[in-house]
C-alpha cells in the first residue's frame, strides 16, 4: 500500500487527516473558548471566532466564590486514593493469572472484564445504601472503595500483560536460592514491572476520575467530584454555559495530560493489556 | 510486537503449591465479590417489596412478582430495550467500521500523521458526562454548532430538530458516543494492523490479491482476537447508556430515545420507585449477563 | 515486544508521577473537612434558579447580622433529585436547609425528614407570617395542617409578548387577563408566519420536552381549562384519587395545546424550561406564556450573562387567559425546609427567616450583578414597593395571578406525583410529535393513572385524608400569628 501512492492520493489522505482532526479536536476546542468567551457570543449565529477572552467564567468556578476548586483537589484525593488501594490487590492477581496455569483462569479473567460491563446506573442506590450502613456516606473513603469495581478488574488485566513479559529465568534463579513468593514478587517482580505499574495506576486514574456516576450518589457538598461539578450549573432557569465548560475544561485537562505523556501506552491501557501498540 | 498476549507463558510449572496463585487472587475476587453482591442482593430482595420512596420511606411490604409484572407490563421495559438494542448495535458497526478505515489511515506515511495519531484520541479521554455536556451545547436549538453547520451546507434539518424528532433524536445522541468512540476503535485497530507480519501482507499482495480483499481475508482475520475484545467492550458500554440520554433528550421525544439505561435511571432516581427499580436492574442484569455469555460462548471459546 | 526498552522515557513517567503526588497533596489541602456539629457553618442545598445568584451574593450581610457563616451550595434538578434520594433512604441529609419541591412536601414531612415550622413560627415575633401570599403558602408549603417550608420564590405564570409585533399584528393584549383561551389562540395564530423585523415569527413557543416541562406548561391550560386530575384531592374527604383527566374540559385544552404547537417553532416539542425562554428572547416568537421568572430572564441573551436580549426592552406582560370557569393558576418555585436531624436547628431557622424575610427578598430583587434578576417574592407588601415597580412593572399583574393560585389543582402533590408526571409528559410529548390523538392520549394516560394509583394503593384510599382548602391554610396562618 505505501511507496507507491500517487500524488492525488496523497492530498487525498491529507485532506481526510484534517478533516479527522476537524471532527474530532475541533468540538474540543470550541468547548475550550466556550470557557473564556464572553458570554453574549455563547451561541452567536453565525459562530464568533475572535473574541476578547473573558476570564470571569474561571474566576466564578475556581477563585470567587470558587465552587469548584476544591471539587478538583475532590477529585485527585478520590482519583489517587483508588489507584493506591487497587494495587495491593490487583498486583498479586495479576501476578498469579500471569505466572500459574490455574484452572479456570480464563473464566476469573472474563469475570473480571464482565465486571467493567455492569449497568452502572443499577447500582447508585445500591451503594449509597450500603455507604451509609457502613457509616462511610459521603466519606472520600467510600468513593476509593466503590471504585475498586472498576480499577481492580482493569489493573489486573493490564498489570498483567506486563508481568507477562517478564523473564521468568530471573524468578526461577531467585526460587532455587530458596527465595519465597513474597520475596520474589516484592524483591524481583515488581522493580522489574514499575514502569508496567506506573502505566496502569495512571490509567486506573483516569478511570477513577472520570467517573461522575458513583460520586453523584456517595459524596457530600465537601466531598465531591469536579465531574459531578460540573452539573451544578445546569439549572432549570438556564444554563451558566461558561461556568459549566470552565469546570468542565479542568476535568478534562488531567486525563488529557496522561495520555500525552503514556502515548505509545495507549492503546495497552485502553484494551487493558490486551494488545499491545 | 505482538497483537494479543491473552496466551500467557506456558511455563507455570507442576512442582509448585497449588494454593498460592490462590492465595494472591483470592484478596481482589473477595473484595469484588462484597462489593458486588451487596447491590445484587439488596436489588433482588427489594424487587419482591413493594418500596417506593414518594409513598413512604421504608419497604411497605411484600408483594412477589408484582413489580417485574409492573415492569413490564406497560411496555416501557420491552421499548427501550428494542431502543437500546438498536442503538448499541449500530453504535457498534459504524464505530468499527469508522474506526477501520481511520485507522487505514493512520497507516500511511502522511506529514503529520504521528501528531494526528495523537492527537485522535482526546475524545476518548474525556468524562462521558462532559461529552453529554459538549453536545448539549452543540446542539442547542438556539444557535448550537451542529445545526448551523448542517443547515450552512445545506443538510435539511427536520423540522423538530436533530433532538427533537422522533426519527432523529436517538441517533444524535449516538452521535455523541461515536465521536467519543470511533478514535478509541481507530487507534486499537490501527495498532493490531501495525502487528500484522509484513511477509502475510506481502505474499497476499504478490499473489495478486486486492487490497480490499488483503484486508478483508487476510488482515481481519489476524487481529480477529482484538477487534472482538473491544468490540465486545463497547458493545456492552453503549448498551448501558443513560448518561448522555440523561443531559440530551430525556428520552424523548416520546419514548424515541429512551434508553433501558435512562428507563432503570427514571424508575430509581427520578420516580424513586426501589421495587420497580430493583426489579428492572435484575432484569438488566441477566440481559447483560446473557449477552457476555453469548459473546464468551462464540467469541473467546478459543481462548486458553 | 515493546516493554523493557524504555528507561529513558521511565524517568519520565516517574517525573510525572511524582508531579501527579505533588498536586495531590496540595489538592489536599485545598479540600474543606466535612463540617462539624459544633461548627456554626450552615450548609445550605439550593436549586440553582436565579434566587440562589441573588442569596449567594447577599450572603456576607447575613454573616454580618447573625455571626453564622453560609455554605450554600447549588445543584441542578437532576443532581439534587439523586442527592437527595440517596441522602433520605440513610436518613443522613448531609445539609442543614434544604430546597423542597412542593410536590415532595407531605413526604418529607410523614417521613420527618423536615423539621414542621408551625411551632418556629409562632414562637418568633417578627416573622409576620401575615405578609406572604396565603395561595402560595397553601400551593407550596403546607401539608395536612402544618407549614413545612417557607417560600424563597414563588412563580406563577403569566403571558410574555414581543410589545411592538403585537402591534404591528393589530392585536390588543388585554394586560387583566381578560381574554379566553381561544382568543389567545387566535392571536397566535394571526401572528404566526408574519414577517417582522428581519425575522419569519412563529405565533408562540412551547416546552415540550418530557416529563416535567410539558406538564408544567399543559396544566396550566388544562386547568385554567377546567380540568382537575382526581375525583377528590386535595380538598374533600375522603380523598379518592379516581383520575378525572379523560374529560371534556382536558380534551379541549389538549385540542388546544396541540394547535398551539402547529403555531411555535417545531424544535419546542424538545425544549425545556429555559429553551423555550431563551427562543422568545431571540425575538422571533409572538406570545407565550410561562412561569414568571422569564419575565426578567427573556430580557437577557444568556442565562446570568448581564447583557440584555434584543426583546429588553420590548417585553410586554400581561395575566392569562382564563376558561369557562373560575380562573386557576399554577403556583411553583422554591421552598426551604430544615432537615430534621440538623444539629444547628437554631441558626437554620435563622437563615430560614433571613431568606424570605421582605427586607432580603427586597434585597435580592434589587441585587443587580447579573442585571435584575429576581421578582418572584413571596411577601405581598413587596408588589406594591415603588421601588421594585420600577424596575419590574409587571408586579401588580403578577401578584393578580398569584392570587389566583392553586397550586394544588394545577399539579396536586399526591404521593405518587413525579411516577403520573413522567407518564402523563412522556404522553404529551407525544400529541406534539403526531404520535399520539389527543383522544387517545388521554385515555391511555388515564388508564396508566388508575394502573399506577392502584398498585401503590392509593385507588381505593384508606388513610386518614385531610381537607385541603385555601381557607384552612387562612386559618392556620391567622393562628400562627
Amino acid at each position: 500500500m505505501e511507496g507507491s501512492e500517487s500524488a492525488t492520493g496523497r492530498w487525498l489522505g491529507i485532506a481526510a487527516m484534517v478533516l479527522l482532526l476537524l471532527v474530532f479536536i475541533g468540538p474540543i476546542v470550541w468547548f475550550i473558548l466556550l470557557a473564556i468567551r464572553p458570554a453574549e457570543t455563547y451561541f452567536a449565529m453565525p459562530p464568533v471566532l475572535s473574541f476578547t477572552p473573558n476570564w470571569e467564567s474561571i474566576r466564578y468556578t475556581f477563585f470567587d466564590p470558587g465552587n469548584n476548586a476544591p471539587q478538583l483537589g475532590n477529585s485527585l484525593i478520590v482519583a489517587i486514593g483508588a489507584v493506591a488501594l487497587n494495587l495491593p490487590f490487583s498486583f498479586p492477581a495479576a501476578y498469579a493469572l500471569s505466572r500459574y496455569k490455574i484452572r479456570g483462569r480464563k473464566h476469573i479473567m472474563l469475570w473480571y472484564l464482565g465486571l467493567l460491563m455492569a449497568p452502572p446506573v443499577a447500582f447508585l442506590i445500591p451503594y449509597s445504601v450500603l455507604a451509609s450502613m457502613a457509616g462511610v456516606k459521603g466519606t472520600y473513603f467510600s468513593m476509593i472503595l466503590i471504585s475498586q469495581t472498576l480499577t481492580i478488574p482493569f489493573s489486573v488485566w493490564l498489570m498483567r500483560s506486563f508481568i507477562d513479559e517478564v523473564p521468568i529465568e530471573i524468578e526461577e534463579a531467585a526460587r532455587i536460592d530458596g527465595a519465597g513468593t513474597t520475596t520474589i514478587l516484592l524483591k524481583f517482580i515488581l522493580p522489574m514491572v514499575m514502569p508496567g505499574l506506573i502505566v496502569t495506576s495512571m490509567f486506573a486514574f483516569v478511570f477513577s476520575w472520570n467517573n461522575a456516576a458513583f460520586p453523584l450518589v456517595l459524596a457530600n457538598r465537601s466531598t465531591t467530584t469536579l465531574p459531578v461539578g460540573t452539573l451544578q450549573y445546569f439549572g432549570t432557569a438556564g444554563v451558566t454555559w461558561g461556568f459549566i465548560a470552565s469546570a468542565a475544561v479542568a476535568a478534562m485537562i488531567p486525563p488529557m495530560l496522561i495520555f500525552l505523556v503514556l502515548d505509545r501506552y495507549v492503546v495497552r491501557g485502553l484494551t487493558f493489556g490486551s494488545v499491545k501498540g | 510486537m505482538s497483537a494479543v498476549s491473552i496466551a500467557a507463558p506456558s511455563r507455570a510449572r507442576r512442582r509448585l503449591p497449588d494454593y498460592t496463585p490462590w492465595l494472591l487472587i483470592s484478596p481482589s475476587i473477595l473484595l469484588l465479590l462484597a462489593l458486588i453482591a451487596f447491590p445484587l442482593l439488596f436489588a433482588l430482595k427489594n424487587s419482591f417489596y413493594f418500596w417506593n420512596l414518594q409513598m413512604g420511606p421504608a419497604p411497605m411490604g411484600f408483594i412477589g412478582l408484582d413489580n417485574y409484572r409492573m415492569a413490564l407490563s406497560n411496555g416501557m421495559f420491552l421499548g427501550s430495550l428494542w431502543t437500546t438494542l438498536q442503538m448499541t448495535l449500530v453504535g457498534t458497526a459504524i464505530e468499527f467500521c469508522l474506526g477501520l478505515a481511520i485507522a487505514l489511515l493512520l497507516l500511511r506515511r502522511l506529514p503529520g500523521i504521528k501528531l494526528t495519531r495523537v492527537l485522535l484520541i482526546m475524545p476518548t479521554t474525556i468524562a462521558p458526562i462532559v461529552v453529554g455536556f459538549l453536545f448539549r451545547y452543540m446542539y442547542d436549538p438556539n444557535g448550537g454548532l451542529i445545526p448551523w453547520l448542517l443547515t450552512s451546507a445545506g443538510i435539511p434539518l427536520p423540522a423538530a430538530g436533530l433532538l427533537g424528532s422522533p426519527s432523529t433524536a436517538l441517533w444524535a445522541v449516538l452521535f455523541a458516543d461515536i465521536w467519543q468512540w470511533t478514535p478509541f476503535f481507530a487507534i486499537v485497530l490501527y495498532a493490531a494492523l501495525l502487528a500484522v507480519p509484513g511477509e502475510i501482507v506481502e505474499a497476499a499482495r504478490v499473489d495478486g490479491v486486492s487490497p480490499w480483499k488483503q484486508l478483508l481475508y487476510v488482515k481481519l482475520p489476524l487481529i480477529r482476537k482484538t477487534a472482538l475484545i473491544i468490540v465486545m467492550l463497547r458493545f456492552m458500554q453503549i448498551f448501558n447508556t443513560f448518561d448522555l440520554v440523561v443531559v440530551l433528550t430525556k428520552g424523548g421525544p416520546g419514548t424515541a430515545s429512551r434508553t433501558l439505561g435512562y428507563s432503570l435511571y427514571q424508575a430509581g432516581l427520578v420516580d424513586f420507585n426501589i421495587g420497580l427499580s430493583s426489579a428492572m436492574t435484575w432484569m438488566m442484569v441477566i440481559i447483560v449477563n446473557a449477552i457476555i455469555g453469548l459473546f464468551v460462548f462464540f467469541a473467546f471459546k478459543d481462548w486458553d | 515486544m515493546s516493554g523493557f526498552d524504555f528507561n529513558l522515557s521511565r524517568r519520565g513517567l516517574l517525573k510525572s508521577g511524582v508531579a501527579l503526588a505533588g498536586t495531590a497533596a496540595i489538592g489536599g489541602g485545598l479540600a474543606p473537612r466535612p463540617a462539624r456539629a459544633a461548627d456554626t457553618t450552615l450548609r445550605v442545598l439550593l436549586a440553582g434558579d436565579p434566587f440562589y445568584y441573588a442569596i449567594e451574593g447577599l450572603k456576607d450581610q447575613f454573616q454580618q447580622e447573625t455571626g453564622i457563616k453560609l455554605a450554600i451550595e447549588a445543584i441542578s434538578l437532576e443532581a439534587l433529585q439523586a442527592r437527595l434520594t440517596s441522602s433520605f433512604i440513610s436518613n443522613e441529609p448531609d445539609a442543614d436547609v434544604i430546597s423542597v419541591d412542593q410536590m415532595w412536601l407531605g413526604q418529607y414531612l410523614e417521613s420527618k425528614w423536615i423539621h414542621p415550622l408551625n411551632e418556629l413560627i409562632k414562637a418568633d415575633s417578627d416573622v409576620n407570617v401575615e405578609d406572604y401570599i396565603p395561595e402560595v403558602l397553601y400551593s407550596m408549603n403546607t401539608w395536612r395542617g402544618q407549614v413545612g417550608t417557607l417560600p424563597v420564590a414563588a412563580y406563577g405564570q403569566m403571558v410574555l409578548y414581543r410589545k411592538d409585533f403585537v402591534e404591528k399584528a393589530g392585536i390588543s393584549v388585554p394586560e387583566d387577563g381578560s381574554w379566553s383561551w381561544e382568543q389567545y389562540l387566535a392571536a397566535i395564530q394571526k401572528m404566526n408566519g408574519q414577517d417582522f423585523d428581519g425575522h419569519k415569527m412563529s405565533g408562540t413557543v412551547l416546552a415540550g420536552q418530557q416529563p416535567a416541562p410539558v406538564v408544567h406548561m399543559y396544566s396550566q391550560l388544562a386547568a385554567s381549562m377546567g380540568t382537575r386530575w382526581f375525583k377528590d384531592f386535595p380538598a374533600g374527604t375522603p380523598w379518592d384519587f379516581q383520575p378525572t383527566i379523560n374529560s371534556p374540559e382536558n380534551l379541549a385544552a389538549l385540542k388546544i395545546f396541540s394547535e398551539l404547537y402547529k403555531n411555535a417553532p417545531a424544535e419546542s416539542v424538545g425544549y425545556n424550561w429555559f429553551d423555550a425562554g431563551m427562543r422568545f428572547a431571540k425575538g422571533d416568537v409572538g406570545m407565550f406564556y410561562w412561569w414568571t421568572p422569564y419575565a426578567y430572564l427573556c430580557k437577557k441573551d444568556g442565562y446570568m450573562s448581564g447583557k440584555d436580549s434584543v426583546v429588553a426592552d420590548k417585553l410586554g406582560m400581561a395575566r392569562l387567559p382564563k376558561g369557562p370557569g373560575e380562573q386557576v393558576v399554577s403556583l411553583g418555585g422554591h421552598s426551604l425546609g430544615i432537615t430534621a436531624n440538623t444539629a444547628n436547628r437554631d441558626a437554620a431557622w435563622q437563615f430560614v427567616k433571613w431568606a424570605t424575610s421582605a427586607k432580603t427578598q427586597k434585597a435580592m430583587g434589587l441585587y443587580d450583578k447579573y442585571g435584575h434578576q429576581f421578582s418572584d417574592f413571596a411577601r405581598k407588601s413587596l408588589y406594591s414597593d415603588p421601588e421594585l415597580l420600577k424596575i419590574y412593572p409587571h408586579l401588580t399583574a403578577q401578584l393578580g395571578d398569584l392570587e389566583r393560585g392553586n397550586g394544588k389543582i394545577v399539579r396536586p402533590p399526591c404521593p405518587v406525583y413525579t411516577t403520573l408526571e413522567g407518564i402523563y409528559g412522556l404522553n404529551l410529548n407525544k400529541v406534539l410529535t403526531g404520535q399520539l390523538t389527543p383522544e387517545a392520549c388521554l385515555s391511555e394516560t388515564s388508564t396508566f393513572f388508575e394502573t399506577i394509583l392502584k398498585g401503590n394503593f392509593l385507588i381505593p384510599y384508606q388513610q386518614a385524608s385531610y381537607d385541603d382548602t385555601l381557607d384552612a391554610t387562612k386559618a392556620l396562618l391567622k393562628s400562627l400569628a
